[in-house]
């Protein structure tokens, strides 16, 4: 061998054992999410060296929990993460694509065929079914008032595959309920402005949405509220602490007195700031009982507290930069970074503030907003994992209602896509290819079945079976999705089962394109290291 | 009180870090020890600045690091991320709540707690039942038999940095990366490290955390920040930095970054060796960019550096290595926790009391504004006995920054030392702080080169030995670490149950030094990635760096180059 001459610690895998090291990667990791598909799936339990827990249903958290060290797993697991990077789901049913393209070309494959023709008739089907998917996607028109209907099922479709039923059913009005306050018309939805706070307190089912928002810290003050009604917001980036100036600091002074004076003369400063934030306060709140809060995203000290709390305002420090803007949207009113030029109109409204104490935990409540668009998600669990779990559910529900709003459709779910592009494909698609490239789109029609398979499987259903059941209902012309109770097969309209587009859009997109570059590996170099060494 | 708050990224950074908390776990610990050397007793440094007070869910009150700890995932072994302070008890927490079909468990098998931990935590039960009796833990016999055990234990096996740690953390500290899929061996320069971290929210994380320790402060003085800066994780701590700065923009950065003495082994490979060299040249750059003193620390060999004189150190174990920079690392941030009194009055505990502004101020702030400090240490520090004192505690003091000049005469250069627990002239008494102080003068005049401006932190207190210590001490290291005349044969080495308590001290230097190290920095940086044809240009052009941007790091280093030497040419040949 060549390369032996230029380095002769190199390893060389040769072609088909270069492949199937690929196929084994593809199918291993493929057999480890597969049990995760489906509202049937199994929730798997990690529990780390260390007796932590952690619990998930998720492909991608399973993916990042996994310390993967085989280059072709990681390859597949990096294109799986970046999907949900992009369309916030389908994690799982990437990898298991990916590995079914895997495993139905290592069938012509070993029976002598040359992978390059199979990833030309990869090229020609997955072609064919980003057309199918346009006719076969459902429109859903979204305008000024989304069918609230609709994405309610989309919500529960991805929610009920992460939580038991009816904690699903829950957080879906919640999901949707929050999107749909975010929303702006002619605007991309930013999901960041739905703030997802925990507190471990009480149960799961105590998890709810706030309209207006939850801080993670609260007011550093003995002597001010803790319950306040009809309550103006100043939200600020102001300095309230003392700071030395960056010359003349430390040692430069001569005596005592003169570096008293240097304090008080920076103190001053600081203190000229407080009186102008009271000045306003006492301007709005005169007259009435309305109170007046502070929310601050840099320091307030003790001294700039007390003239605070004296005054009866209520003060919050070091506030989330992402908060700055959501109290905004929250509230009202507008961010300001200086004092100098404080009007009544940088002022946000919030009928109710008041703060939470669990431990050293404390939370503050701003609700009872005018118009909101920033909201709070509120989940509660009796301990870690469960709230870890939840979160995850409510991150994945949020980004399908907002890609249902932005994609303006839906597919059909329980598997009816699949079976329905398969059978395009097989009927339609097959007959239009000349030459060995059939073999190609056929590998690829018989692999996008894996959803529908792993569904079955995972539900305790005979696989063939339900594969017959369903393709034959749609050659009939019926489409039809798995009922996972019984097998039989279903309408998902009916049932309200309905999956992202671009979720599926995306897994049709990368998929084929990962596993044809594994599959046209026909050497593996390793210089220096053992590679066939378990690891 | 200022608040101080420590970060710690990286692996060998977090056992710097280990160690260092542990000595503050053990200082603690003495204090209200009433057993122990009165010299704890009243230490008046205010823990305050370092630790929080809290209160878990049940009420029970807390006193745990103000930290944010960074690691790759599974390096804590057999610690959980959580801590046990705050945890409910697992019994209510195995139930799975959320899923009402199949669970699948899948347990990676348990770590092993080796002896110490084993008897660490069976102790706190121990305790719990004493108390109840109303007797504290007093000497018993037994104990001794077992703590040979422990350090033995340690001694051999000390794998991860939770192996030894002795202090409870509080859930929010520690963090680990997960989801990184490379192989921690291969996390080892800027660019594996700035591909793994792209896109995810761990950066976002590590803020939230930060935030959550910062909101508590009144009034923050800093943050101590120990890196890693040998491999993967400096462009995390570049993002964090940068967060800091964003965020906190008139708290001081004072920067540690330290390396473990694998990370300077030649590697074979010329291709690994241009890449070793860009990653330092590029990881320093972009570090010293945002802090406002960065202090290099970590010497290719310890063991056999003058800075070891009376140690005995493998330089394979991070564990023995990092035991030693974390000493010099808590001498330096001792003046931070001192009640400042004014500029006359004087505590007999302690004098000097700065904040880390003010070392800043001191190091880089005079007349050059050079912002790379040199690290100095006397681990022990020697006695004030004999009547050539003055001159053996600055001939003590070693360097503990690679790549710098010996023997330089730079009269603008200035510095900052901290000395505590001195032993005085009198056999086994320590030496009061004026003492001390007088010495330390006196051994200013009769040095030859003299620094134009020194700060000088004085503390009585000596550094504690606590049990999980590594036993790398020289025989010639006496129970209090006075330095014995004739060296203890029975062994090479001894450990925290022969050695109780050292007197410790260390400085920070601003010097012209350090230049040697700016100028082989520039260099690679010139050779390999700038210069036409460099062999490493192609890397870091896939490291993320564009050649312009190459160039300004450049420009930056020659500039810290001549404000350090004036007459330094390094700058004009760039083309």
């Amino acid at each position: 061998m060549s390369l032996r001459v230029l380095n002769p610690n190199a390893e060389v895998l040769n072609k088909s054992a270069a492949l199937h090291m690929n196929i084994n990667a593809a199918k291993g990791l493929q057999d480890v999410l597969k049990t995760n598909l489906g509202p049937k799936g199994t929730i798997k339990m990690l529990v780390g060296g260390a007796g932590d827990i952690k619990l998930t249903k998720d492909g991608n958290t399973l993916l990042k929990e996994m310390q993967i060290q085989n280059p072709t797993a990681i390859m597949i697991a990096r294109t799986a993460v970046a999907q949900d990077d992009i369309s916030g789901d389908g994690t799982t049913s990437t990898v298991l694509f990916i590995g079914e393209l895997m495993k139905q070309s290592e069938r012509y494959i070993d029976e002598g065929m040359h992978p390059r023709v199979l990833v030309d008739g990869f090229e020609i089907a997955k072609r064919a079914t980003l057309q199918f998917i346009e006719k076969f996607k459902t429109p859903v028109v979204m305008g000024n008032e989304p069918d609230k209907e609709i994405l309610k099922m989309v919500a529960r479709t991805t929610l009920r595959t992460k939580l038991y039923e009816a904690l699903a059913d829950q957080l879906t009005d919640i999901v949707v309920n929050s999107v749909l306050c975010i929303r702006k018309p002619e605007e991309s939805i930013d999901l960041f402005m739905v703030e997802i706070m925990h507190m471990r307190h009480k149960f799961d089912v105590d998890t709810r949405l706030v309209e207006g928002l939850v801080l993670d810290h609260g007011s550093r003050h003995p002597d001010m509220k803790r319950w306040a009604e009809n309550c103006y917001i100043l939200t600020s980036n102001v300095s309230l602490e003392y700071e030395k100036s960056e010359v003349n600091s430390g040692f430069f002074y001569s005596n005592a007195e003169q570096r008293e004076a240097m304090v008080l003369a920076e103190r001053r400063q600081v203190d000229e700031r407080v009186r102008k934030i009271i000045e306003l306060k006492n301007k709005v709140c005169s007259g009435n009982d309305n109170n007046f809060v502070v929310i601050n995203q840099k320091g307030i000290d003790p001294p700039s507290l007390d003239l605070l709390a004296r005054a009866g305002i209520i003060a919050l420090r070091r506030a989330k930069r992402r908060n700055m803007e959501r109290l905004v949207l929250a509230c009202g009113g507008e961010a300001v970074n200086s004092v100098d030029d404080l009007t009544p109109d940088c002022l946000g409204w919030a009928g109710l503030v008041y703060e939470h104490v669990l431990g050293e935990e404390k939370y503050t409540f701003i609700e009872n907003v005018k118009n909101p668009h920033s909201c709070t998600i509120l989940i509660k669990g009796p301990n870690d994992h469960t709230i870890a779990q939840i979160k995850d559910a409510v991150r994945d529900g949020l980004r399908a209602v907002k890609n249902t709003i932005e994609d303006e459709a839906v597919i059909l779910g329980a598997g009816a896509f699949e079976v329905a592009a398969r059978q395009h494909l097989v009927n339609e698609v097959k007959k239009t290819v000349q030459g060995r490239a059939q073999l190609g789109v056929e590998a690829f029609a018989d692999a996008l079945l894996v959803v529908p398979k792993t569904l079955a499987e995972n539900s305790g259903l005979d696989t063939q079976d339900v594969i017959i059941a369903l393709t034959g209902e749609h050659d009939r012309g019926n489409v039809v999705g798995l009922n996972h109770h019984t097998g039989e097969p279903i309408d998902p309209q009916m049932e309200g089962i309905f999956d992202n587009y671009s979720v599926k859009r995306q897994i049709i997109n990368s998929g084929p394109v990962i596993a044809s570059q594994l599959l046209l590996v026909d050497e593996v170099i390793r210089a220096g290291r053992n590679m066939r060494k378990p690891t | 009180m200022r608040e101080l708050v420590t970060l710690q990224v990286g692996s060998f950074a977090n056992f710097v870090g280990s160690h260092f908390w542990n000595f503050q776990d053990e200082l603690n610990g003495l204090a209200e020890d009433p057993y122990a050397d009165p010299v704890f007793k009243n230490q008046s440094l205010n823990m305050d600045v370092l630790y929080r007070s809290g209160e878990t869910h049940q009420g029970t009150l807390t006193y745990t690091p103000r930290l944010v700890s960074v690691d790759l995932q599974g390096s804590l072994g057999s610690m959980s991320s959580r801590g046990t302070l705050y945890d409910e008890g697992s019994s209510a927490s195995s139930n799975i709540l959320t899923w009402g079909g199949n669970v699948s468990t899948h347990a990676a098998e348990p770590h092993k707690k080796n002896l110490f931990l084993q008897s660490l935590y069976g102790e706190e039960q121990e305790n719990s039942l004493t108390f109840e009796n109303g007797v504290t833990g007093g000497e018993n016999p037994r104990t001794e038999i077992h703590d040979r055990d422990k350090v033995e234990s340690l001694e051999n096996g000390v794998q991860y940095w939770t192996d030894f740690s002795k202090v409870e953390y509080h859930p929010q500290s520690l963090y680990e990366l997960s989801g990184l899929w490379v192989d921690p061996q291969k996390f080892d320069n800027y660019g594996i490290g700035r591909e793994s971290l792209s896109g995810g929210l761990q950066g976002e994380e590590i803020s939230e955390r930060l935030r959550f320790f910062v909101e508590e402060c009144d009034h923050i003085q800093g943050f101590q920040f120990i890196v890693d800066d040998s491999g993967g994780f400096s462009p995390l701590a570049v993002d964090v930095l940068e967060s800091i700065a964003d965020e906190y923009t008139n708290a001081p950065v004072l920067l540690y970054a330290v390396r473990g003495p694998g990370s300077s082994v030649d590697p074979r490979s010329q291709k690994q060796r241009v890449s070793r060299k860009l990653h330092d040249a590029v990881s320093f750059s972009r570090l010293s960019s945002l802090c406002k003193l960065i202090v290099p620390v970590g010497l290719p060999s310890l063991s056999r550096s003058k800075a070891s004189t009376f140690l005995w150190i493998n330089d394979e174990k991070p564990y023995h290595c990092s035991a030693a920079y974390a000493a010099t690392l808590h001498s330096l941030s001792l003046p931070f926790r001192m009640e400042p009194l004014g500029p006359t009055a004087d505590s007999s505990y302690a004098s000097g009391a700065v904040t880390v502004n003010e070392v800043v101020e001191i190091l880089s702030g005079q007349t050059r504004q050079n912002m790379v400090a040199i690290l100095d240490a006397a681990m022990p520090a020697p006695s004030l006995i004999g009547n050539q004192v003055e001159q053996t505690l600055l001939r003590h003091l070693q360097p503990l920054t690679p790549e710098i000049a010996k023997d330089i005469e730079d009269l603008q250069s200035v510095e900052s030392i901290s000395v505590h627990g001195a032993l005085g002239p009198a056999r086994g008494q320590r030496a009061s702080v004026s003492e001390v102080k007088d010495m330390v003068h006196a051994a200013y005049e009769h040095a030859t080169t003299r620094p134009m401006f020194c700060h000088l932190s004085v503390a009585q207190c000596p550094l504690p030995i606590p049990l999980p210590f590594p036993s790398i001490f020289g025989n010639r290291v006496g129970q209090h670490g006075e330095l014995l005349s004739t060296p203890i044969i029975d062994s090479p080495s001894r450990g925290s149950l022969d050695v109780h308590s050292i007197p410790m001290a260390a400085r920070l230097r601003s010097s012209s030094a350090v230049l040697p190290f700016l100028e082989n920095r520039l260099g690679s940086l010139r050779s390999f990635g700038i210069a036409r044809g460099a062999p490493g240009a192609e890397l870091v052009r896939s490291w993320g760096f564009a050649k312009d941007e190459l160039e300004d790091m450049g420009e930056v280093l020659s500039k810290m180059i001549t404000t350090l030497d004036p007459r330094s040419q390094m700058s004009s040949d760039s083309d």
